[in-house]
């Protein structure tokens, strides 16, 4: 016997036998369950995996046959023999049928018992051995079945769109994806594809199947499948040999590019604006300087001066706007720099306030600060919140007329604190208000004629509202002022 | 002399071209925006037209040289452009464009004078 315990269950209703053979089986290294009462043979059957039992034909409470065929059912795989001190060879036959492995004639010698029992775990050992091998078989017959439905599922659940046809053009392979960006109704296994595929997708794949060499490599193309850059796909074409180096299909692979490509599209434009921002004062700086130092051209030493002034405000301009675009720029790495912490806004508005006193004084503005309420922690980054204040106060200033003001009202509403800067300046026409949070968009008016600025300000205070996920609304009337409301979300 | 409308958003070129055209003699009249700049054109019927691309659109200037050309104002057209090349608008002259010639920010004397005089001559020869 290995280093492995057989465990028997033993049932018999002989105390003195019951438990001689408990000690002897014991003594021989088997784990016992040992009763007298058939019932609890079964019991304890069904708690204990079995690899023998050895049950006494005869019992008051239930017949020995009977206990069989009850463990029987509860493990098959046990290995059962019935001890009878009535043998027969109609109870052995008997017993044998229902399962036994086989019968032990009492009275039995320690020797004789021993000996039995050995050949029945050693049967129990096959009995496991080819249960095992069964199984084994079982599910390797059930993953080859399902490899294809695997591959399928797989190929399924891609975002990608998959089609492989075979060298004739016939379809051998597709996906859901694949329909649903060709805009196809259907497909089917065995359609001829090509007339039906864009002509560029096409194109690539009679080209594998055309050459009469094996084509190894892949090409590409990106296609624009409906109007106005709704659906852009990017379509790779790969060849695919069969066991011989031969070209047995084509699989093509669409991706939608579609983000990508708008993305590409707004970052060009976004450029080409920039470089129009910068080389307009770079520009009217050049032609100033070409002026005075153009002899031909008669000019003042006043008008020279007023040259050079103007060149300077254009300079200094230049630079703001240089500075404003790093800015954003820094916005864009913001997760990296931010600093997230509980700030109070009140003496966060206070110091922007104090910080522009100078200009505040230049046009006599008067800024009137509300707070009514006493939720005034929000979370977010100092240096964004000062920036957004910044900007929209000096917007405030700027814009508005001598004399003026500007109102500032902090509330609470939910979750979101609600600031309101209203402010007595100049306003703005429906037109202007709409495309007041561009990139470089000025209102352009007689009013704003000699009001210097980027452009940049307002749109560089919605990017930090947006990256909270908070809202700004615009309320104005030309000529009468501009109310801006900030809902910032106080955070968790 | 010939009268010339300027139509440029930015007041510092508008002062830097008047001063190069006043000091070869000619009359110069300026506007600020599309709008106004239709109007001294309607107005005043100046010989020569000097038309930004781009105001307050990126090419508001293109629309107004081809609401001249509508309405049969055949004034010569001097187009200032900045950075409509890589805007993705790049125009010979008089094609699809209806203005008779470029002159690319910044603006050099000489060139402006060079190009001024020449669609002036250009229109005195056919009259």
């Amino acid at each position: 016997m290995n280093n492995v315990k057989p465990h028997i269950l033993i049932v018999d209703d002989e105390k003195g036998l019951l438990s001689g053979t408990k000690r002897l089986l014991e003594s021989e290294g088997y784990i016992t369950y040992a009763t007298e009462s058939g019932l609890e043979g079964l019991e304890l059957a069904r708690q204990n995996e079995l690899d023998l039992a050895l049950i006494d034909l005869k019992m008051p409470d239930m017949n020995g046959i009977e206990v069989l065929k009850e463990i029987k059912k509860i493990q098959p795989n046990t290995v059962c023999f019935i001890a009878t001190a009535f043998a027969s060879y109609d109870t052995a036959i008997e017993s044998t049928k229902l399962g036994a492995y086989s019968y032990i004639p009492k009275p039995f010698t320690p020797e004789e018992l021993i000996h039995q029992l050995e050949r029945g775990y050693e049967k129990r050992l096959m009995i496991l051995e080819a249960e095992r091998l069964k199984k084994e078989r079982e599910e390797r017959l059930l993953e080859v079945a399902y490899e294809k439905t695997r591959l399928r599922t797989i190929i399924n659940s891609i975002n990608e769109g998959v089609l492989v046809v075979n060298k004739g053009g016939e379809l051998v392979l597709f996906n859901s994806s694949a329909v649903k960006f060709l805009d196809l109704n259907e497909l089917y296994i065995g359609d001829v594809i090509l007339d039906i595929l864009p002509s560029q997708i096409s194109g690539l794949i009679k080209k594998y199947i055309e050459s009469d060499d094996y084509l190894p490599n892949s090409y590409s193309t990106q296609i624009d499948l409906r109007t106005n850059r709704e659906l852009c796909i990017d379509a790779t074409c790969s060849p695919v040999p069969d066991t011989n180096g031969k070209l047995a299909g084509i699989v093509t692979v669409l991706k939608n590019i579609t983000e990508q490509v708008k993305y590409e599209e707004i970052k060009s434009q976004f450029v080409s604006m920039v470089a129009h921002e910068l080389k307009a004062p770079v520009a009217a700086v050049t032609g100033f300087i070409k002026l005075i130092l153009d002899d031909s051209i008669t000019k003042s030493k006043v008008q020279e001066k007023d040259y050079l002034n103007r060149s300077y405000t254009r300079l200094q301009g230049l630079i703001a706007m240089v500075n404003d675009l790093l800015d954003i720029s820094r916005m864009e790495l913001k997760n990296k720099q931010r600093e997230i912490k509980e700030l109070d806004i009140i003496p966060l508005i206070n110091s922007v306030i104090e910080f522009m006193e100078f200009e505040l004084k230049k046009k006599n503005i008067k800024v009137e600060f509300n707070v009514n309420t006493s939720c005034t922690i929000l979370k977010a980054d100092q240096n964004e919140l000062n920036r957004l204040f910044t900007n929209i106060l000096s917007n405030g200033i700027k814009y508005n007329k001598d004399n003026g003001s500007i109102k500032i009202d902090v509330n609470r509403s939910g979750t979101y604190q609600v600031i309101k800067i209203e402010d007595t300046g100049i306003g703005l026409k429906p037109e202007e208000k709409k495309k007041l949070f561009q990139e470089f968009y000025r209102a352009k008016n007689e009013k704003t004629q000699n009001i210097s600025g980027t452009g940049l300000g307002l749109s560089i205070v919605k990017r930090i509202i947006d990256s909270y996920n908070g809202k700004i609304e615009v309320d104005s009337e030309y000529g009468i002022g501009t109310n801006f409301i900030i809902y910032f979300p106080v955070g968790d | 002399m010939a009268l010339i409308a300027i139509i440029d958003d930015d007041p510092d070129i508008i002062d830097a071209s008047t001063l190069v055209l006043k000091s070869k003699g000619y009359q110069v009249i300026t506007a600020t925006n599309p709008k106004d700049g239709y109007d001294i054109v309607m107005q005043n019927k100046p010989d020569l037209i000097i038309l930004d691309v781009m105001m307050d659109e990126p090419d508001d200037g293109f629309f107004l040289a081809q609401r001249f050309r509508k309405e049969n104002v055949n004034t010569p057209i001097l187009m200032y452009s900045s950075v409509s090349k890589t805007v993705g608008m790049e125009y010979g002259p008089g094609e699809l464009v209806p203005v008779d010639d470029f002159v690319e920010k910044p603006i050099s004397p000489e060139e402006l004078i060079q190009k001024v005089g020449r669609l002036l001559g250009h229109l005195q020869d056919k009259e």
